[in-house]
């Protein structure tokens, strides 16, 4: 008995842990700055990708400044507030209650869409326009918020466009797709994209054959899955999930040598992470992955990333620069309203038009009446070598597509 | 958790192998395994894939209990800090395979030894002094900070971008229709040699009956001159050195983040309370059992559903065998 005491103690000791960390005060408004609030995981599971996007919007603020602040607000400088999510809900929530109270005009953020749900209904709450840079779940703007704006797509569209581009590869090059077999994650996420991508497959002509789930942890080998959707015999196998499965599951697919004619992730968190060419070695090679994705063949993008590089010292992957943008959408709001009263910002951003997205998006970002990004979409990347290229469709692609997409093997 | 395996004061039992929980684990296994086969409504292939693909991650979790088991079972310390301490070994792997270059075999075998070191040094400086007045909960609670320590220093040092690290035998071969690739093979021999190593040690060396008698009665070996705090140490420190095998082992098919090991925290536990509080032998077996139903039970139950076939053959062990497969009453 006194053994299950002491595991409970300890759980309510690692709870009470997490709880009373974080917060470092400040960031009160003062005359000729401007605050932002940013809040992102940066630390726990999640603190790579947390911290480049920190690190995103802060260089976001650096350059605002440097260029000479908000012109109309009499080149008032900005000022970056950062906040710690540690991955979690109710952090991340008591996060933006904490930038709020401190003076913050906008929030951005936060990578995770549970995370993000209760950040937007703060944001609401206070009247603090919100701009989410990464998070994928329909929901969170189905709430009818009038502060939240989501620069990325959202599941829904990541699904349906992720379908329509395979389609389009497949009659591009001659070998017409007709069966997929479907691995996701188990969850909102993975549950959401699988159902928009399988809706818009079957007006397609692309049926779904298999769908597998697996867990969001404990998972570390995906063998077992693979082979259950190789047996399907689909033409495809299709991935959607994070990191380290994403890697399991290319690992797999290029040791089981299925008879397929690529593998495609949408919404992948691995397939087009500059890691996981050399994570994956020979097994990454000719992946394909439908997601949104920076815009290489912008030159602003190349400056951006290559100061950012010279900075921190790590590449800049695709969430950073959404940071990046989300920042600059907040600093466009600014100039427009010509004014730091949140409620103007939040009016100036629902009817802002950014012609130049740091995104290969279908055009400028402008936010619908949900204040989801009417042109935020997918577009497909391949691995090539030790680089992720943009492959398809063809305005955006750096190199040329190869399908079928098999392994080099 | 752990309530159902005490009976009595201390962890007093150990090592003790009876050839009765190894038959008829083994015969249950064979026949839930034929039954899959038979009525399970499976392609065989598949069924075939997802043993080998089991027994293989089993080996991972039992190099990973293996050490959790002398530690829980004989200093009675709920070590919360395992999982990070197999992301530090693999940490350790990784800088020096990263840093010097050296293969990922080699760089695991120097890992063994910092390890060994990090174990009798956290033992000795941080533990020792709450583990000899009796308390649980001390000790628990610095294993608990220690993971935090760990987990947030190796975020300071690598940052928590995904990390890699290949390995010499890339690839894979079939066995029986199934593929296996050489990584996870030889991540599994090595859980099979610690294994033997370790029951070696405690059976046949004196440390071995040290360590035994210990965990056994630690007043009374201290009353027949067993210097106990050495013990103590030296089994720590034995703990984190399977700890350094398995992360060492593990590096060539994880991506590495500063928090990757601790998904195994709890699963190891599960294990070492099924095996038997410090039972090596138990750990191994109970290992490969998980591994088993995790990856078998994925085909009927996929998602979260294979985990909760697994806490539900916690459960069941437990209530036929309160003291775990291979422990003593």
């Amino acid at each position: 008995m006194k053994k299950i005491a002491s595991v409970m103690t300890a759980l309510v000791v690692a709870g009470g842990l997490a709880a009373c960390s974080g917060s470092d005060g400040g960031g009160s408004s003062e005359s000729g700055t401007v605050t932002i609030g940013s809040i992102h995981p940066t630390s726990g599971a999640l603190a790579g990708v947390g911290g480049l996007m920190d690190d995103g919007a802060k260089l976001a603020v650096d350059d605002i400044n440097a260029a000479g602040g908000i012109k109309a607000l009499d080149g008032a400088k900005l000022k970056l507030s950062s906040g710690d999510s540690q991955g979690k809900a109710e952090v991340g929530q008591s996060e933006a209650q904490r930038l709020i109270a401190d003076g913050a005009v906008a929030l951005v953020g936060t990578y995770q869409s549970d995370v993000t749900q209760n950040v937007a209904a703060v944001a609401e709450r206070g009247r603090v326009p919100f701009v989410i840079d990464v998070a994928v779940d329909d929901k969170i703007l189905q709430q009818g918020y009038k502060y939240a704006f989501r620069v990325q797509p959202d599941a829904t569209s990541m699904g349906t466009s992720g379908a329509q581009s395979l389609a389009k590869i497949g009659q591009d090059s001659g070998t017409p797709i007709t069966s997929v077999a479907y691995l996701h994650i188990e969850g909102a996420f993975g549950d959401s994209v699988f159902k928009a991508f399988e809706a818009e497959a079957a007006a397609q002509g692309i049926t779904s054959v298999k769908e597998i789930t697996y867990p969001a942890t404990n998972f570390s080998d995906a063998t077992t899955q693979v082979r259950e959707a190789a047996a399907a015999k689909p033409d495809v196998i299709v991935a959607t999930g994070y990191y380290p499965d994403g890697v399991l599951i290319a690992k797999a697919v290029s040791e089981l040598k299925p008879d397929i004619q690529g593998l495609y992730g949408i919404a992948n968190g691995a397939f087009d992470d500059g890691s996981f060419p050399a994570a994956s070695g020979e097994s990454g090679q000719n992946v394909l992955s439908a997601n949104y994705h920076y815009d290489a063949n912008d030159e602003r993008v190349a400056d951006i990333r290559t100061r950012f590089e010279a900075k921190y010292g790590k590449p800049m992957e695709t969430a950073s620069i959404l940071s990046y943008q989300a920042v600059e959408v907040v600093a466009a709001g600014l100039e427009k309203s010509g004014s730091d009263d949140p409620e103007k910002l939040r009016e100036a951003i629902a009817g802002i038009s950014i012609d130049d997205p740091l995104l290969a998006f279908d055009g400028p970002i402008t936010f619908d009446e949900r204040g989801q990004n009417e042109n935020a979409t997918v577009i497909v990347m391949q691995v090539q070598g030790d680089n992720v290229e943009q492959v398809f469709p063809q305005e955006f692609s750096t190199k040329d597509l190869v399908f079928p997409a098999t392994a080099a093997r | 958790m752990t309530s159902t395996t005490t009976q009595g004061e201390g962890p007093t039992r150990f090592v003790r192998v009876g050839r009765h929980p190894t038959t008829v684990v083994s015969v249950t296994v064979v026949l839930l395994l034929a039954a899959v086969f038979a009525v399970g409504g499976k392609d065989n292939g598949l069924v075939t894939q997802s043993i080998v693909t089991g027994l293989l991650l089993g080996g991972v979790y039992a190099l990973v209990s293996i050490g959790l088991t002398l530690i829980f079972g004989v200093l009675g310390v709920v070590n919360f800090a395992q999982g990070s301490m197999l992301t530090m070994s693999m940490y350790v792997v990784y800088a020096l395979v990263s840093g010097p270059g050296l293969p990922v075999y080699l760089a695991t075998l120097l890992a063994i030894p910092v390890m060994f070191a990090f174990g009798m040094f956290v033992q000795h400086f941080l533990l020792n002094r709450l583990t000899s007045t009796g308390s649980h909960e001390g000790p628990l609670l610095v294993t608990l900070g220690l993971q935090l320590l760990i987990a947030n220093v190796l975020l300071m040092i690598f940052s928590g971008r995904p990390k890699s690290v290949g390995t010499p035998f890339d690839g894979s071969f079939e066995m029986l229709g199934a593929i296996a690739s050489y990584s996870r093979v030889i991540a599994f021999a090595g859980a099979v040699l610690v294994g033997i190593a370790l029951t070696l040690v405690l059976r046949r060396t004196s440390l071995g009956l040290s360590i035994r008698a210990v965990a056994a009665n630690a007043q009374g070996a201290a009353l027949v001159g067993v210097n106990v705090r050495r013990v103590y140490a030296l089994t720590f420190g034995i703990g984190a050195a399977s700890v350094a095998v398995a992360g060492g082992l593990m590096t060539p098919f994880t991506s590495l983040t500063p928090s990757v090991g601790e998904q195994f925290t709890i699963l190891a536990f599960v294990i070492v309370v099924l095996g038997g509080l410090g039972s090596v032998l138990g750990a191994t077996i109970g290992g490969l059992v998980i591994g088993l139903v995790q990856t078998v039970g994925a085909l009927y139950l996929p998602g979260t559903g294979s985990l909760i076939l697994v806490f539900a053959v916690f459960v069941m062990v437990l209530f036929l065998r309160p003291q775990g497969l291979y422990g003593a009453k």
